[in-house]
């Protein structure tokens, strides 16, 4: 899959970056994306893990809770219950919505009513939580996954919560961040010499090497040190939490990050800077940090 | 080399949460932790031991009950019927009987037993409704844990009939898992039934709610002669020198007294000795001569023991016995009057004793108490005269009395004794001086045989011992007119917090040395002496002003609880070959004395000593001869100028003892006591066997330190201090307080609300249930100077790893409200009722109060918002208490608190707010390893430093920490936790396991090595927003980090105005009424230093008392510019108005030089006061 939009005036013969895909499956996407600039694959990073919108719960109503944990524990839990959040385009920003609070437009509602009434302990789990919407529900692996518990109830205890859930960027709260993890790596031999590897006795010994060291020739001993090179290589796993899959996340990091692009080149021809600062594309940041 | 070093480290097996899980389901009938309950066994059997005697010994009470003098009171009538009263004694003779006619009828009084029932309550009158207490109740209720205390009083008319009474003495407050406890029994299953916590192991008191704890304390040796050399006995008067032999004997109802023998200058000899904290110093040849019939021959036999060669002691015995023969007294019933004449008021006996018989009780009350007989009293003062002899001599060298050699524990149970024994005395006085002083009134009720009269008596005088028990535990203060031979008043009591787990516990395990140590200069008292190995703990003591003072014991050292029977002993030891003490026979001068528990019960030969010593430990092994275990056999070699020498076996309660293994034996199991561990050859580690030399090892080299010095990982790794600090700061963690959260009402409660059991752990980490109460959490560590945030010891917290819950906790706090306390009358009807009364439906108030005035369960409070309301339906208004505040929280349990009558309508109940303590900046962390650190950041995620697979920390701190402090364990627990994660197994952090041999970073970096990392725990990381990788690799791993109490949100203080002290108009001090923190002379001289003037004047004028006053130019005063009504002013002013007033100056009657400066208004109020001194002050004004 190659991509090559990026900008039409490079010398002859350069294709722009490039990406190759090493293993794709519902959590995990293993590329490699060269021929850029650390500071593309780095931005790319960054897009991925805090700005890739998703769908978590927000707001939680509690109606009656009886159980052993206190509300606010339970708000938490469900807060972050990854949602199958494919739809997110769909949604609008309930800041950017017309209504006050929730709409369907910008809000998904999910509920949760369970009530123990046997002698046995019942596992409430992501599976008890009915949302309105069949896009957008708790993340299930397969049919049997049993769903993530969210708190155990014994005889007579209850519990009687409606959600809403919003859509949001893991910038403002973790729980939006529709990866766990993003592997990132370059230069696995340091070639570069951007690191200085601590020895104690010989690197090779305590240097296990990194699995992705065989995708570049391995150095020669002796070879000279080339210092005007730059890193443009870059290996990265992206796993997912299952509200988005792998390939959705990385897709939407780019149309992210060419929103943000497009909009500082907009505000850079306007005015040239005359007018009110710009925000970059974070047009809501202030909003945001409101919050915290 | 060493043998530790080559078997592999073991595993401590999984982390069981499968099992614990299964226990938690089905809590069973087995207490799942037993190592927990032996912890508080010194508090638990110690009170179990006030009611419960054994076979061989009568239980502390009843011991302490035959122990009070008899208490009698005459009446004075002439021709009393049943006139004579005639003692059992043969003794008495016929002179004496003529005697007790002119008293009159004689009554006396005694208290024959003392029965402590369970707590009960009794709801509603009639004896259906009795119920059974529970600790959690009275916790809940904020009331005592107590049981009823009877007394059977008897009383006996002249030779009459012995007549008694059942008296009730009140409520005693219960220690909870004792033999008077509910809950003694209860399995974990019915621990949770009635709400405690499933391993509960009691040891404590419920006093108003609050858990009290009555803390172990150090006293010295029982029964045991110390040689003192001290500087201040030479001030106690003329002749007197710095040498002494001293004893602290102990009775069998464990009440001691202490008895001092002086050494003078001229050869005499003091006995010194205390009676109701009055000091008494009597010459010792009256003492001995009292207590035996016997001659001066014998008396110098007996000390010089046949010695005659040694002219020092023969010299200085002829002196004591020359000094003794102006008095006159010759024989034993001399010497008897004599102390019975002198000691007649300090005793206050019954007036029908002779002098002899003070002198007797005399004897057997102050007088080496710990024996009975006075042929064995004698022998201890002797034995007590032989080595101050020795001492002075410089044949032995005095004991030391900081050393746990010569030490033991004060055990809850002997003071509850002691308080009680001395009240119920207290009680029988108080009887008597009733009835004495009817008897002086001549009041014609007074009638001995009458029962009536008796049986009012009784209840007349206010036998309420149980309060004043209830104020002992509840204040700590002792209230004693014996003072209990104790050094200290108060401070005996302390609160078992609750902070987490690890602070409960370690209440039970502290000994303290007493208050009295606290205030003296010398640092003496406090050094870690070689002593007490394997009995406190060298780790675990406070810094600061209680270090080495507050100690702790280890985890495996026991206070011995028994009083075997050991009458069988001295046959034993005789059939070994110790040679009997025999009245009038002289021992050879070089034997040795062997000492039972005080009693000098023979001789032998130093080289039998040995033998016998080493053939008493076999059977005491074995199990022969029905020896206790616990029993010390502690010889003490002859040496030039060391410990006096002597074979002395100890058998009594409260000895701190310790496992140890026993290498000559197949029954290995054997218990060292703190006096002959000294002469003991045990090796610490297999290294350390010397073949026929060692006798002990140790079960493992653990077993010298506390607990919680047990669960700092690899502590053997950091330096000393190190693992001090993290002994304090484990227990001001916030962990997990208690299982049964629901169910508590502590004032203040700290929670975790996702603790971790550690993947690092010790071996003991198990055994104490840890597991149970998780107190922090395995974070992901990067050592790595990051953005300068991390800087002198302050922590970079990842704010994804905040968000998603890290180290979030909680306060809970709970507050009584009690209607009757509000209510105008104290007692009459109920006037105040919860509810909203005739409250409008849309009342603010109503947004967090339900119908029944209580606040809705999950409530929003906000400082200011209604909390609860009551009804007062005398002045018929609705009264609304508001939330003080002044932090938001949430309304977690509102509880109806009941009340004995179950009449009367709802009075009280307990409003538990719980307020979240999301981690903030200025948050304090710490790892277990005495590394502590503020949150100084909260980075978002992607701008956090990442290793190659996507690892980002959770917390970041500076390398800078480590150099000076060296807690390499921190840096070993970090591979090793990183390995345990990847493999999915716990690891063992057990101190002393490597060894040069086998080293740790070995064990751990094969383990990383295996798992794809680097075998030193590095690991190349990139920069979060840059994405360059950074030119060091860094330090990444797992450390368990613990979130300590100190938060900013209970310390943070700022204001910039608010209250004034009315008196100079400066800010007043203090956070809780929103005052300013003072800026002292020393902070005035930096700012003056820095030429900051203006700050200066901001800080100590603007912001503090600015004033504007007016100031007379022409007389330069402050004090005189009034204001006067313009009336009245005087016409040549300016500014002369009809309507205003004008300000003129007193002194110079006009108002011309007025005018306004600014200044401090102190400064004004120094003008005044100086004004009032008659000195003017004057300013200089342009």
């Amino acid at each position: 899959m190659a991509y090559n939009a990026y900008n039409p005036t490079l010398e002859s013969g350069d294709q722009g970056p490039q990406i190759h895909i090493r293993e794709i499956n519902d959590e995990v996407l293993d590329f490699v994306l060269s021929n850029t600039d650390l500071s593309v694959a780095n931005a790319l990073r960054r897009v991925m893990i805090a700005e890739v919108p998703t769908i978590a719960i927000d707001i939680v109503q509690i109606e009656k809770n009886t159980s052993v944990l206190a509300d606010e524990f339970l708000a938490h839990r469900l807060g972050l219950i990854p949602l199958c959040s494919s739809t997110v385009d769909r949604m609008k920003y309930t800041r950017d919505c017309n209504c006050i609070q929730a709409c369907e437009n910008c809000t998904v509602e999910l509920t949760l009513d369970m009530c123990c009434q046997d002698d046995d302990t019942m596992e409430v789990t992501s599976r008890n939580l009915l949302s309105n919407d069949p896009n957008v529900v708790p993340v299930l692996t397969d049919d049997n996954d049993p769903g993530i518990l969210i708190v155990k109830l014994r005889k007579g205890q209850e519990l009687k919560v409606n959600c809403l859930a919003k859509k949001g960027v893991a910038k403002e709260h973790a729980k939006w961040s529709p990866v766990s993890a993003v592997g990132f790596e370059y230069d696995p031999h340091n070639r570069l010499r951007h690191t200085q590897y601590w020895v104690e006795q010989d690197e090779k010994e305590e240097w296990p090497l990194s699995h992705n060291a065989p995708e570049e020739p391995e150095p020669k001993p002796g070879e000279p040190f080339d210092f005007k090179a730059e890193p443009n290589r870059f290996y990265f796993r992206v796993e997912t939490v299952g509200s988005l899959r792998p390939e959705e996340v990385f897709l939407t990091s780019i149309s992210v990050l060419q929103d943000k692009l497009g909009t500082m080149q907009i505000k850079l021809d306007d005015d040239g800077g005359q007018d009110e600062p710009s925000d970059m594309g974070y047009g809501a940041n202030d909003q945001w940090e409101n919050g915290y | 080399m060493s043998t530790v070093a080559q078997e592999p480290v073991p595993s401590v097996g999984s982390f069981g949460t499968l099992e614990r899980k299964r226990v938690h389901e089905n809590p069973g009938n087995q207490f799942q932790y037993p190592a927990l309950h032996s912890l508080a066994a010194p508090h638990i059997d110690s009170f179990n031991a006030i009611f419960q005697g054994t076979d061989s010994s009568p239980s502390w009470i009843s011991a302490a009950l035959k122990d009070i003098p008899p208490k009698v009171v005459h009446d004075h009538l002439k021709g009393a019927k049943s006139a004579a009263y005639i003692e059992d004694s043969d003794e008495e003779d016929h002179g004496e009987q003529t005697s007790t006619n002119k008293l009159g009828n004689r009554i006396q009084f005694w208290i024959d037993s003392v029965d402590l029932t369970k707590p009960m309550a009794n709801l509603g009158g009639d004896q259906s409704h009795i119920q059974r207490i529970y600790p959690s109740e009275a916790r809940d209720c904020s009331t005592s844990y107590q049981g009823k205390l009877q007394a059977k009083v008897c009383w006996r008319v002249n030779h009459g009939p012995v007549l008694s009474d059942v008296c009730p003495m009140g409520y005693l407050p219960v220690m909870v898992k004792s033999n008077r406890c509910n809950t003694e029994h209860l399995s974990p299953k019915e621990h949770i039934r009635h709400r405690e916590e499933s391993e509960d192991f009691g040891g404590y008191f419920v006093i108003n709610g609050n858990e009290k704890i009555v803390r172990l304390l150090i006293a010295q040796r029982r029964n045991y002669i110390m040689g003192i050399n001290r500087p201040t006995f030479a001030d106690r008067g003329p002749a007197y020198t710095t040498y002494g032999t001293s004893i602290r004997c102990v009775r069998p109802d464990q009440s001691s007294s202490t008895m001092t023998l002086h050494y003078l200058s001229n050869g005499v000899l003091t006995l010194r000795f205390y009676i109701d904290k009055r000091e008494y110093l009597v010459p010792y040849m009256i003492i001995l001569r009292a207590l035996v019939d016997t001659s001066d021959r014998d008396v110098f036999l007996a000390l010089a023991r046949g010695d005659v060669e040694n002219t020092f002691l023969t010299e200085r015995i002829e002196l004591l016995l020359r000094s003794f023969s102006p008095l006159g007294l010759f024989t034993q019933q001399q010497c008897l009057e004599y102390l019975g004449v002198r000691f007649h008021s300090a005793l206050s006996l019954p007036e029908e004793y002779t002098p002899a018989q003070i002198g007797k009780e005399l004897l057997r009350q102050c007088i080496s108490v710990h024996v009975t007989d006075n042929q064995e009293k004698f022998n201890v003062l002797v034995a007590m005269a032989q080595k101050l002899y020795a001492l002075v001599a410089g044949e032995c060298s005095p004991d030391n009395a900081d050393s746990a050699q010569n030490q033991e524990v004060l055990l809850p149970g002997q003071i509850y004794t002691g308080l009680l024994k001395e009240n119920l005395e207290g009680y029988l006085d108080n009887i008597l001086f009733r009835i004495r002083q009817d008897v002086s009134r001549g009041s014609r009720l007074c009638n001995f045989s009458d029962p009536v009269y008796v049986t009012r008596m009784l209840r007349r005088s206010n036998p309420d011992v149980g309060r004043k028990l209830h104020y002992f535990l509840s204040t700590g203060n002792l209230v004693s007119r014996s003072g209990l031979d104790l050094l200290q008043s108060g401070g005996f009591v302390i609160i078992a917090e609750r902070i987490n787990f690890l602070r409960y516990l370690a209440h039970f395990r502290c000994i303290h040395r007493g208050a009295f140590f606290a205030e003296m200069k010398t640092t003496t008292v406090r050094k870690l002496r070689p002593e007490s190995w394997g009995f406190l703990c060298p780790v675990h003591t406070p810094d600061g002003s209680p270090c080495g003072l507050l100690n702790h014991l280890s985890y495996t050292c026991q206070v011995s609880h028994r009083t075997p029977d050991v009458s069988k002993l001295p046959g034993l030891l005789v059939s070994l070959g110790m040679s009997q003490v025999l009245h009038g026979h002289v021992s050879n001068p070089n034997h040795i004395t062997v000492q039972l528990d005080g009693r000098v019960i023979g001789y032998c030969s130093p080289h039998l000593a040995v033998d016998i010593a080493r053939k008493l430990r076999h059977l005491k092994v074995s199990k022969q001869h029905n020896l206790p275990l616990d029993m010390e056999i502690g010889y003490v070699p002859v040496s030039h100028g060391g410990q006096y020498p002597g074979l002395y076996l100890f058998t009594t309660p409260c000895r701190m003892v310790r496992p140890v293994k026993y290498l000559s034996s197949k029954a290995n199991y054997d218990i060292v006591g703190s006096f002959e561990q000294v002469y003991m050859d045990i090796a610490c580690v297999d290294e350390d066997v010397i073949p026929n030399v060692t006798t002990h090892q140790e079960y493992a080299p653990t077993y010298i330190m506390s607990v919680l010095a047990n669960m700092t990982p690899f502590s053997d790794f950091n330096p000393s201090p190190r693992n001090m600090y993290q002994c304090q700061m484990g227990k001001q963690t916030m962990g997990t307080p208690a299982q049964a959260l629901k169910c508590r009402s502590d004032n203040k409660l700290y929670v975790l609300q996702t603790g971790q059991t550690p993947i690092v752990r010790s071996r003991l980490h198990n055994a104490y249930a840890f597991d149970e109460y998780p107190n922090g959490t395995n974070a992901c560590v990067a050592v790595i100077s990051y953005t300068g945030y991390d800087m002198e010891d302050a922590m970079i917290l990842n704010k994804s790893g905040h968000e998603r819950g890290f180290a979030y906790g909680s306060v809970y706090k709970s507050e009584l409200v009690d209607l009757t306390s509000q209510a105008r009358r104290g007692g009459g009807p109920v006037t105040l009722q919860f509810g909203l009364g005739e409250m409008d439906e849309d009342s603010p108030a109503r947004r967090t109060l339900d119908v029944d005035g209580l606040p809705f369960v999950g409530a929003h409070l906000k400082a200011g918002d209604a909390f609860y309301a009551f009804y007062d339906t005398e002045r018929k208004r609705t009264v609304v208490k508001s939330y003080k505040g002044p932090e938001e929280g949430y309304v977690d349990s509102v509880r109806l608190l009941g009340q004995d009558d179950i009449t009367r309508p709802l009075q009280r109940i307990k409003i538990v707010v719980r307020i979240p303590r999301a981690p903030l900046i200025g948050d304090k962390f710490s790892s277990r390893h005495g590394q502590k650190g503020v949150c100084s950041q909260k980075w978002p995620s992607v701008d956090m430093p990442f290793s190659e697979s996507g690892v980002q920390p959770d917390v970041i701190i500076n390398p800078h920490a480590f150099p000076s402090r060296m807690t390499i364990g921190m840096f070993v627990e970090s591979m090793a936790a990183k390995a345990g994660a990847m493999h999915g197994n716990p690891q063992d952090c057990t101190p002393f396991q490597f060894s040069e041999d086998y080293t740790a970073s070995e064990h751990f970096g094969e383990q990383l090595a295996k798992a794809g990392f680097n075998y030193y725990g590095n690991e190349p990381m990139y920069s979060g927003i840059t994405g360059k990788e950074f030119e060091a690799d860094i330090y990444f791993g797992v450390v368990y980090y613990q979130r300590l109490r100190h938060m900013v949100n209970d310390k943070f203080q700022v204001r910039s105005t608010g209250t004034i002290n009315p008196l100079t108009r400066q800010p007043v001090k203090g956070r809780k009424r929103a005052g300013g923190i003072r800026f002292g002379e020393m902070e005035r001289d930096s700012l003056i230093a820095h030429g900051t003037a203006y700050l200066l004047q901001d800080r100590l004028l603007h912001c503090s008392d600015y004033c504007q006053t007016h100031v007379c130019k022409l007389c330069g005063s402050i004090v005189s510019p009034v204001n006067v009504p313009s009336a009245f002013a005087n016409p040549g002013s300016r500014e002369f108005s009809k309507y205003k007033s004008v300000v003129e100056c007193k002194t110079c009657a006009t108002a011309d030089g007025i005018t306004v400066i600014s200044l401090p208004y102190v400064f004004k109020y120094l003008a005044s006061e100086l004004g009032a001194m008659n000195i003017r002050m004057t300013l200089k004004v342009d």
